[in-house]
Formats: C-alpha cells, structure tokens, sequence
C-alpha cells in the first residue's frame, strides 16, 4: 500500500498549502498535515492564486538556469547612493582626535618658546587648542598624515625643528627675512616641517599666509582673469584668493585684530578709514570680484613701512609646482609662466629675497616627492645651494669632496626664472631621524596605546632599520599601519 | 685425435692450470723484439725464430694428477642458489661479523655518516635479483660492522663495507666556508625564483643599502622589507651589522627572499653559532620553486581554457 502522501515531496499535505493548489488525486492528504516542511518558498500563501489572477513570473522559477548575461536587474536594495561630493569629503575630512586613544599624561603643550629650545630636542609635544584651529583654519593638516590615531595631535620636536625655529626667531629678532626651501626625501616629514614653522609663528603671534597646495594654483583648476594695467600681464585668481583671504582671517584673527591700517583703501568698493582693524579688512571681500584688490591691500598694510607690524610667515607645500610653466593659457593661447600669476608671483618674490618684509618674517617652502612636476632648474639650483652650504661648513663628511653641481649643457629645460628665485635661498635637507627621536616617537605611540609593543632597544633599531633609517612615514606604516595584532 | 685429447686434459686440468700457466706467454712487444732486424739488410728473416718446444700433455698429466676421475665443481658452494655473488659477500660479511664481535663500537650517531646502496642500487651493482629481506638482514650487518671504533677497525672489514657504499657521497661535500676579507665583509650570495642577490655584511649599526639605495626607496612594500632583513631580524642582528646588497633579476618578492638567503649565508660566515637559528627561521635552505612551465593545450600551467558551447 502506498504512503498516503508521496514521500518525495514532503511539502504537499502541509497546512500552508492550499486545498486548490493540491492535486484532486489526494484527498486524504488534507486531512493530515506534516508538522515540517524543508522548503520555505513553497509554504507561502499563495494570494494570487487564491484570487484567480495569473500567476507571477516564471512556472519554472528558481530552477532554471540563469547564466550572467540574462540576470535580471540587481536585486535588493542597496541603500542611499553617497551625494556628489561626499565621498571626497570623506576622503578628505581630517581628524584631529580619537576619543579611543589613551591619553599621554606627559605630554606638555607647545610654549612660544619651546619649538626653538634644544632641551626639548626628541621631546614628542602636543599643540595647543587655538593653534590647532589655527592650523585647520589654513590647512596644515594632510589626509595622509596619522593625526586621527591619537588623543590630540602632538609633534615630534627634531633636531631640524629647532634649527629652523632658531633661524625664524633670528630672522623675526633682526627684522630679516629667512628664506628657506625644505627638501627631502618622501616622507622625511617636509610638510611637518612647514607646519612645526607654522605652530611656531602663531605661538609668537606672527601673522601667517599659507598655501596649502601649490597645485591648486598652477593647475588650471581655479579661475583666473588678467590684471588690468600690468605689463607683462599678470593674471589673478579671484576665487582661490577669496578662499585664501578667509583662511587668512580665520587662522589669524587675534592678531589681525589688534593691527590697524595707516592708509585708506579708496581703490576699494568699501570705505576702509584708516585705523580700522586688519581683520575687518580682510573680511571686506564678500564675492571672488572684489577679492584681488583685498588682497593687495591688506597685503600692503602688513608690510607698510614705519608701522609697527608682526613679522609674517609665508608658507608653501609643493615648491615644484610653483617653479614650471602653469598649465593656463594666455588669451593667445600660450602657456602662462607660474610666475606671471599674481599670487604666485608675490609668493616667489618673497622668496627670491625681491620682496623685503619690512618688519621681518620667514618664507619657507617645502618640496613634496609625491607629487612633483619634473622641475630641473629647481633640482639643480636646490643641489647647488646644498653644496654650497656644505663647502662653506666644510664638515668631516664634506672634506674638500664637495662640488657644486653646474648646468648640463646638453639640456635645454631650465628655467632661468626659476634660478632667479633660488638663487639665495637656505635649503634644509630633512633626513631620518636618529635613533633617539626614534625612540620618542615610539614611545608616544605606546603611551597612546597604538603600538602594542615593548618599546626597547630592540625593537626601536628595527623599526629604525626597517624604515630605512628612521625616515618618520615609513616607521608609521611599519609600526602602526600594518593590522599586526 | 690429439686435439681432442688436449681439449679433454685442459678440461680437466682446469683447477690446476693457473699454476701451470705461472710463466705467462711473452707480450707482443718482446714477441716482437724477437724478431731481430738482421743488420742493413731491409728484408725480415723467419730463420732466427725457433718455434716453441711441444707441449707434453701427457707428462703434465701425469704429474699433476689429482684424482682418477676429475670433475669441474664450482668455487663457491653459492654457484647453485639464485644469486651467488649477493650470497658470497654475504656469508663473508657474516664471518667477519661474528669474528670481529668483541671489538668496541662508537654508538650510530658518531660513526661516520655513510650512504648504503640502496635495494636497487645493489641488484644494479652486482645484476642479481637479491631479495629485499635479505638486502635488509645485510645491511644490519653492514651498520654493525661500521659502528667499530674506527681506530680499531680491520683493514679487512672497511674493504668488505666499501662494496656497500653508494658510489656518490653526500656526506663528503663540504660546504667551502665563506672568508670574512681584510675589511670585515662577508659575501653571501642568495637566490629565489628568478632573482639573485649577493650581500656583503659588515660589522655595523644597521644601515642597509640595496643596489644603492636605502631599503625604503629599493622595496615599496613593508613585507618585502621585512623579509630583506629577515635573517638579521630573527637572529636580533639588526642592529649589529650593515648590509651593502646587490640584486638582480625576478621581481621584487623574489629579489627580497633572495636577499634573505643572501644575507643569512654572510651572517653564518661572522657567526657559525647561529645556523640552527636561521634554520629555524627559514634563512638556510634554498627555496628550489620556480615557474612551471606551460603546457599544450592549458592557457598557464594548469589552467583550462574557457568552455565553449559550440
């Protein structure tokens, strides 16, 4: 006799299943429903077929082969797309704090005086609040760079650092301007550099004007129209300079406060009466038009003769960039020189020693490795200062060896402006740090619970060796960027 | 009739012949100095040569004789099993087994390390069919007589054991040992896939440069640098030596492991002692992989080509 219900298909005489849908052959199996079943699909009510309208989709479906080519639209629903924009602002955000990382007990702010004491020298040394949103105001702060790792950000205080701080105190001290490039080798910690120099100029309440990336200048990826009444012709760039103009308002505000014009402005479309605080004059350019003139003119207050202002701070990442041929087109449609652009101009005149700063300050520079447009001139002219200031220190390690490189006479891509510029300027050559700096920047990390490692002898030489004698961006991504738990 | 009569003594005489034919027949040299040249004359003369005296079968016979009626019977009693030289050696082996019993023995990990004929290597060498329980029981013997304390063992005994031995000897290569030259480098020269790498190791605080430049600049990735230096970082060396490395070919995985081997070998040649470390670590033995080779009818090695309906 056989089995009441067929025994292959144990969904048949379940309660889900319609009487309709059973075959008439089985009566019986009405009656008795299976307590399981081992397909789901099948168990659905079938309201349709209930109702008498034609059933959805395939007879067959799910059983049929599907091959990729005859797929049916993704199924499932995949959530918001990301708006336009917001995935780069993701990739871009910084972030300055981890509520995650253990706070380092001995980790001191930055005093206005402590970047230039050598005591403090392999010293790991966190930023003060308002300098850290002074610094995030002008955009000192990279993507690349670890800052969201640790509790606040800090610094590591270097050999070099102190070098450079001392230069910039002598220079302020003597109403000088130093003019530095720093160069080095990819991620020797140049953009540090600029920003330590930055951290130092706002603790000592200089006034601050920095280009975070020079490519954004010669690019073509920012507007730009010519000067009227220049020749050769200049060309401004209305919208970068607004931004920079805001940067420049935010980052300095105390200070521009307290510094009143000695001139009015009548080129300007506001009335600006002398003895009117900086800060309102360099929120007078609301739209991009106005935002040239604003410039020059608040340029003009800070270096106004006989006045009694700060000393300035210009600073730049990506020095390459500035040294070619822009990728703007003149209305003859030639290539536009970086230095007919007014605000580079100003930038590389500062720095050629062209433009005095009348109550002293520094130009510092730094050259990227990343990217870099191939700039021979600059390369050539930043050897040549190298050498030179290694013959004039004629240390062990330059005993009479020293050459200073000259042109290839075979090769025709120099830049005679470019040397014009470099012709003076200091260069300092960031390298590895030493084992000692080595060591702080490894013990900060374990302090902060992000390098979970015994921090000995042993382990700081093969980070050291590791990163190719302690180049401070490889030690990161051997110690702390590769998920070793 | 005569003939046959001789053929029939040899036969006979066969034990006995090689005392008989003590004096040897004279070389063909002599045979030809013989031959005199008559003084100036060109021609050769057969008037000097006397022919040999006739051999007198019949007296030798009879002087020689052993027994009525003689019989050729073999040498050895194993001319009758299946493999008479195998048995022969072996039965030897056995007497000088059981003769030399008393003499002390160095326990199997002192003796001489030794490769045996194999099974194989046996029946090829001798051409008989031993079989493998008796191979096996010999070659007991065979480690048994080795483990005598070699100051005392016979003459007898190694010449019996050499017949056992496989004619190439691992054991005896001898690595050549690397020199550490006048300026304290040591080169060490290390390979992987395609890649070959000759590092010099020097006393030092670290510093590493691969075809002049820093380990940074020459491996992009933090695991290749790792495994540059994986000899020195496993045996923490890292700090005690400076490393001026030279790599070419394959690309930079293989260049990095190469450096590995490379590295290692230069370091064992400063410090003997840390072999079995980098062993541990995996420094020491060569990695013999390559590519393999790509076959007919495969889009790689191995992989098949796409089907095809039609």
């Amino acid at each position: 006799m056989s089995a009441p219900s067929c025994l292959r298909c144990l969904v048949r005489p379940s309660a889900g299943v319609t009487v309709s849908s059973l075959p008439r052959s089985s009566p019986l199996a009405v009656a008795r429903a299976a307590p399981f079943s081992t397909t789901t699909a099948n168990l659905r009510p079938k309201k349709e077929v209930q109702t008498g309208g034609a059933p959805k989709g395939h007879v067959r479906s799910g059983k049929m082969l599907q091959l990729g080519k005859f797929k049916k639209g993704k199924a499932g629903d995949r959530g918001r797309t990301p708006a336009p924009g917001e995935r780069k602002a993701y990739r871009k955000r910084i972030t300055l704090s981890n509520d995650n990382a253990i706070p380092v007990p001995w980790l001191t702010d930055l005093g206005p005086a402590d970047l230039a004491n050598p005591a403090n020298t392999a010293r790991i040394m966190a930023l003060p609040t308002e300098v850290q949103d002074q610094l995030r105001a002008s955009e000192a702060f990279k993507p690349t760079q670890c800052w969201g790792m640790f509790r606040k950000p800090a610094v590591l205080v270097r050999k070099e650092t102190i070098d450079m701080a001392n230069r910039m105190q002598n220079a302020a001290d003597k109403r000088h301007t130093l003019r530095l490039v720093v160069s080095g080798d990819k991620l020797t910690g140049k953009s540090l550099m600029v920003l330590q120099a930055m951290a130092h100029a706002h603790l000592n309440n200089w006034v601050v004007i920095h280009i975070p990336e020079v490519q954004e200048l010669t690019t073509a990826c920012t507007e730009y129209a010519p000067i009227p009444n220049t020749d050769p012709v200049q060309y401004m760039q209305p919208v970068y300079v607004l931004k920079l103009l805001q940067a420049i308002r935010r980052a300095n505000e105390g200070v521009l406060s307290k510094i009143l014009t000695v001139s009015a402005h009548p080129e300007l479309s506001q009335s600006m009466p002398p003895n009117t605080p900086l800060l309102a004059l360099a929120g007078a350019a609301k739209e991009p038009d106005a935002a040239w003139p604003v410039f020059q003119a608040l340029w003009s207050e800070l270096t106004a003769q006989g006045a009694n202002r700060p000393p300035i701070l210009l600073s730049a990442d990506g020095l390459a960039h500035m040294m070619k041929v822009s990728d703007y087109r003149s209305p003859a449609f030639d290539l536009i020189h970086s230095h007919d652009l007014a605000l580079v101009r100003l930038f590389a005149d500062a720095l050629g020693g062209g433009l005095r700063l009348p109550s002293g300050g520094a130009v510092i520079a730094a050259t990227t490795r990343s990217n870099a447009p191939r700039t021979p001139s600059m390369e050539l002219a930043l050897a040549q200062r190298e050498a030179e200031a290694n013959k004039g220190l004629g240390g062990p390690s330059s005993s009479g060896a020293v050459e200073v490189p000259q042109r290839d006479p075979f090769f025709r891509g120099y830049d005679d402006r470019v040397e014009a510029v470099l012709r003076s300027v200091q260069v300092l050559r960031v390298r590895g740090v030493d084992k000692l700096e080595a060591r702080a920047l490894m013990e900060y990390w374990a302090a902060s619970g992000m390098l979970r490692a015994t921090v000995d002898e042993k382990a700081v030489t093969e980070k050291w060796a590791l990163s190719g004698g302690g180049v401070p961006g490889e030690m990161e991504r051997a110690a702390l960027l590769t998920a070793r738990i | 009739m005569a003939s046959s009569t001789r053929q029939g003594l040899t036969s006979a005489l066969r034990g006995v012949t090689r005392t008989l034919n003590g004096k040897r027949p004279p070389l063909p040299k002599q045979r030809l100095q013989t031959l005199r040249l008559s003084g100036g004359s060109r021609c050769l003369s057969t008037e000097s040569i006397t022919p040999a005296k006739a051999i007198d079968i019949q007296g030798l016979a009879e002087r020689y004789r052993i027994a009525e009626h003689a019989r050729a019977v073999p040498v050895s009693a194993s001319y009758f099993s299946r493999t008479p030289i195998f048995n022969d050696r072996y039965l030897a082996l056995d007497k000088l087994a059981r003769s030399y019993t008393n003499l002390p023995v160095v326990p199997p990990a002192d003796a001489e390390p030794v490769v045996w004929k194999n099974l194989s290597d046996l029946r090829r060498s001798i051409g008989e069919q031993v079989k493998a329980t008796d191979y096996a029981d010999c070659l007991a013997i065979v480690r048994r007589l080795h483990q005598i304390h070699p100051d005392l063992k016979p003459d007898i005994v190694k010449e019996a054991l050499d017949d056992f031995k496989r004619d190439v000897q691992g054991f005896l290569n001898r690595p050549v040992p690397i020199p550490i030259d006048k300026f304290g480098r040591a080169l060490g020269v290390g390979k992987r896939k395609s890649s070959t790498a000759r590092a010099f190791v020097v006393e030092g605080d670290g510093q590493v440069l691969v075809n002049g430049k820093t380990l940074v600049d020459y491996f992009g990735r933090v695991h290749d640098r790792e495994s540059a230096v994986w000899a020195l970082h496993a045996t923490d060396r890292l700090d005690k030596y400076n490393v001026w490395a030279r790599v070419e070919g394959g690309g930079t995985t293989g260049q990095a492991e190469a450096l590995t081997l490379a590295i290692a070998k230069a370091l064992i040649a400063h410090e003997p002692a840390l072999k079995p470390a980098l062993r541990k670590a995996g420094c020491v033995t060569r990695d013999p992989r390559r590519v393999e080779r790509k076959k007919h009818g495969r889009v790689k090695a191995r992989k098949g080509p796409t089907w095809v309906k039609r």
